[in-house]
């Protein structure tokens, strides 16, 4: 590896690069502490430290200018910051006071674009590539978004443009006292390459720990800077620090996230969920905001997505729609997309302190919640199924059932499980595609009347009529105890080969009564298993067919044919 | 200083060109087969589906070409791979499926396609699915034949057709299994079940298969 040093950016392209969209990043700095400054403006001035409880106890998480003079830094302890700085507030983070403020300064962004994609609270994010060429370039639009956002109250958002989020958000923390940097178009690679290894920690979304640790071991392999890691060859990185280390490296090199395009969701990819009564509150709401959150990433699991931005929706009483789309790096969890959720609800229905009161007004309840995938990739890593299925052909197969499904509807696409019964065609239960397969029911319950021997390969969903005749020309009947009043002889059908013919042989009657217990839907039948020859059979076959013949209510109906 | 360095001289070469031709793996990517079960493997060339071709399974009316289609679906979910088919009515027996050894977790059913959109279907599923069992229409287009035949030899993936009873697949077929029926055991007039026939089976086709091959399979359902 010659090219390690120097000219360090100039990377060989991987074959599974994407060309990262152009994105601004509006990043508001010390969010947490603007947010307390709003609820309490004794606090504005004075030297102020957020502290968030972790695994070490209450940690600063944020602090203000004042305070970093004093030399009070984020990650220390909250009793070690309080012995530096003299007449340091501290006060206890509200993530969800944070989330309702940050909802005005996302609304400041929506006369500029409709795409807003909230990062957390304090960072928002979208893609350029229509406002820019609107407002007439990038550094007019980053005017636009610095003034929008000090209206809303963020007077010291900074905004950063870039190719990819991660470059952009970079941009926003290199931008000087004008708040503004824009990367020119392609020199991503080149801004990125100086930065020390340590900011790829931020990408690691719920695993700071990790993320931390993967830098630490970068700066102790001699790699300290982005551009040492992008020199490295893409397979050997993949080789040496896995999945993690490849996205490391594809940021690195100023390169998407996702090795593959993300792609739009299936069309009915989406948890909804109707609240009646009206949710007012927002525990109420966040509780079915549970649910959705664990059904939507369940279903993803199953078909082999992950999903880095979904939308939340809500409707209100008075037919109002509201929307905001989360982005959360490295993929949305269960717990994380709840508590995206909760700080948009908390949004939404909670007046936000210290908001202008003309913009906002009092919302009524949430009739209606909504979660929607924006974007999926194939979710990386996936284990091997148990059975020895293979996760690449898996994902093959749940995409093309995807689309299936949204081309003929949810439940034309289905796999069975055989359950419990006495009919062949009770005994299969079909599950649309992507819902869960729960098998837990089929049980080795005894079925009384079940028909033993293999099962018939074409079970018919409606039977078809049929007359089943007894030596005389007579109907056969079966007697309210089982009997049947004569042997089988004849069977007329027209759905079968030769519309029927001479039974050669039967088995039965099987009497079935079904919900005896239930006197609307109870059902009293028998079935018959009969092999029919037909009397002019032209393919000159002899070993003739074998069905299944329901006997109901005097009328017989063919059911099943041994195909 | 007892180290021996590798051969370079041309009798080594030639050697170990003869060995890696007798280690190198016997059947290409292309020529892959997807094994079938024992009964019916004596009947196929090869003993197997050649995966990129179209396997017409037919009969003349529950003489058992189901029960055979779902057998060549279990080929395909037993070493793991996919299998899917397409009802154009509902009457997929899928216990039946099941006891022949189709995966029923690996085995969906696109339920109630109407008729117009069949080729369509059966083409999205070819796509990504290694083993797609279509039932066929009364009538379907010469072209659609043709673009299916296609897009099965370029997926690389097997389309069994089942026509309808006395009817046969309109295209070019690698493989023509002929359902005939048999006698069913068990099925008497004194009330015993049937458990089970022994199914003649006729197998022909292009190319191997032209010789035309009878045999019997003990099968069920």
């Amino acid at each position: 590896m010659g090219k390690r040093h120097g000219t360090g950016w100039e990377r060989s392209p991987a074959p599974g690069d994407v060309d990262p969209e152009r994105t601004l990043v509006c990043w508001c700095p010390a969010w947490a502490v603007s947010t307390a400054r709003r609820a309490d403006p004794s606090l504005a001035q004075v030297p102020v430290a957020v502290v968030e409880r972790g695994a070490r106890g209450q940690v600063v998480c944020a602090v203000s200018s004042e305070a970093r003079a004093e030399g009070i830094t984020i990650g220390i302890r909250r009793r070690e910051a309080e012995a530096r700085g003299a007449g340091l507030v501290v006060v206890d983070r509200d993530p969800a006071a944070e989330a309702r403020v940050f909802e005005t300064v996302a609304r400041a962004m929506e006369p500029i674009t409709p795409a807003v994609v909230l990062e957390r609270p304090g960072v928002l994010s979208f893609s350029t590539r229509g406002p820019a060429r609107y407002f007439g370039g990038d550094e007019q639009l980053a005017g636009r978004v610095v003034d929008a956002a000090g209206e809303a109250g963020a007077s010291d958002a900074r905004v950063g443009i870039a190719d990819g989020t991660f470059a952009a958000r970079l941009a926003t923390r290199a931008a000087g006292p004008e708040r503004v940097l824009v990367v020119a178009p392609g020199t991503t690679a080149a801004f990125l390459a100086p930065w020390p290894v340590a900011v790829l920690g931020q990408t690691f979304g719920d695993r700071p720990d990790d993320g931390a640790a993967f830098a630490d071991l970068l700066t102790r392999l001699g790699l300290r800077t982005l551009g040492d890691l992008a020199a490295l060859p893409a397979p050997a990185v993949l080789g040496r620090f896995g999945l993690d280390g490849a996205r490391a490296h594809r940021l690195a090199g100023g390169s998407s996230e996702h090795s593959t395009p993300p792609a739009s969701p299936p069309p009915d990819l989406v948890e909804t969920c109707e609240l009646d009564p009206p949710a007012t509150r927002v525990d109420e709401a966040a509780f079915a905001a549970k649910t959705l959150a664990d059904h939507l990433i369940e279903r993803l699991d199953v078909l082999g997505l992950a999903c880095d931005r979904v939308v939340v929706e809500a409707e209100t009483e008075h037919g109002e729609r509201h929307a905001r789309c989360w982005r959360h790096e490295g993929g949305l969890t269960a717990a994380a997309l709840v508590a995206r959720v909760r700080w948009q609800l908390d949004a939404w229905l909670v007046h936000p302190n210290g908001a202008r009161s003309e913009c906002d007004h009092q919302l009524g309840g949430l009739t209606l919640l909504r979660l929607a995938p924006d974007r999926v990739v194939p979710a990386a890593m996936r284990q091997l199924g148990f059975w020895g299925g293979d996760a690449a052909a898996h994902d093959r197969a749940a995409r093309v059932l995807a689309r299936l499904q949204g081309m003929l509807g949810h439940e034309s696409v289905a796999t069975a499980i055989v359950g419990g019964g006495r009919a062949p065609s009770e005994r299969i239960r079909w599950v649309p595609w992507g819902e869960p397969r729960d098998e837990a029911c089929p049980g080795p319950a005894p079925w009384p009347g079940a028909i033993p021997g293999p099962a018939p390969a074409r079970v018919l969903g409606e039977p078809v009529p049929a007359e089943l005749l007894d030596e005389r020309g007579e109907a056969v009947c079966v007697s309210g105890r089982g009997d049947a009043s004569a042997a089988p002889t004849m069977l007329h059908c027209a759905a079968l080969p030769g519309g029927g013919g001479v039974v050669v042989g039967w088995a039965g009657p099987w009497p079935h009564d079904l919900r005896w217990w239930d006197h609307l839907r109870r059902r009293r039948r028998a079935l018959w298993q009969l092999v029919v020859r037909g009397d002019v059979h032209d393919t000159g076959d002899d070993g003739g067919v074998a069905c299944l013949v329901a006997v109901e209510g005097g009328r017989a109906a063919l059911e099943a044919v041994y195909d | 200083m007892g180290v021996t360095r590798p051969r370079r001289d041309e009798g080594a070469r030639v050697r170990l060109r003869e060995v890696a031709g007798r280690v190198q793996p016997l059947t290409l990517a292309q020529e892959r087969l997807l094994p079938v079960a024992e009964p019916l493997r004596e009947l196929l060339p090869g003993g197997g589906l050649r995966r990129g071709t179209v396997v017409s399974v037919e009969g003349t009316g529950a003489t058992g070409a189901t029960s055979l289609a779902f057998t060549l679906a279990a080929a395909a979910t037993e070493t793991g791979e996919w299998a899917a088919a397409v009802a154009l009515s509902d009457t997929l027996g899928m216990e039946a499926a099941s006891e022949v050894g189709v995966a029923l977790e690996r085995f969906p059913v696109v339920r109630h396609v109407p008729p117009d959109r069949w080729a369509t279907v059966v083409a999205a599923l070819l796509d990504g699915i290694t083993l797609v069992v279509a039932e066929v229409p009364r009538r379907v287009r010469a072209g659609d034949v043709r673009r299916l035949t296609a897009r099965a030899r370029e997926r690389d993936a097997v389309l069994v057709a089942l026509p309808p009873p006395g009817a046969t697949w309109a295209g070019d077929a690698a493989l023509r299994i002929t359902s005939e029926g048999g006698t069913w055991t068990g099925a008497t007039h004194d009330g015993g079940p049937v458990t089970g026939r022994a199914l003649r089976v006729r197998v022909g086709g292009r190319g191997e298969a032209a010789r035309h091959r009878v045999g019997a399979l003990a099968r069920t359902g």
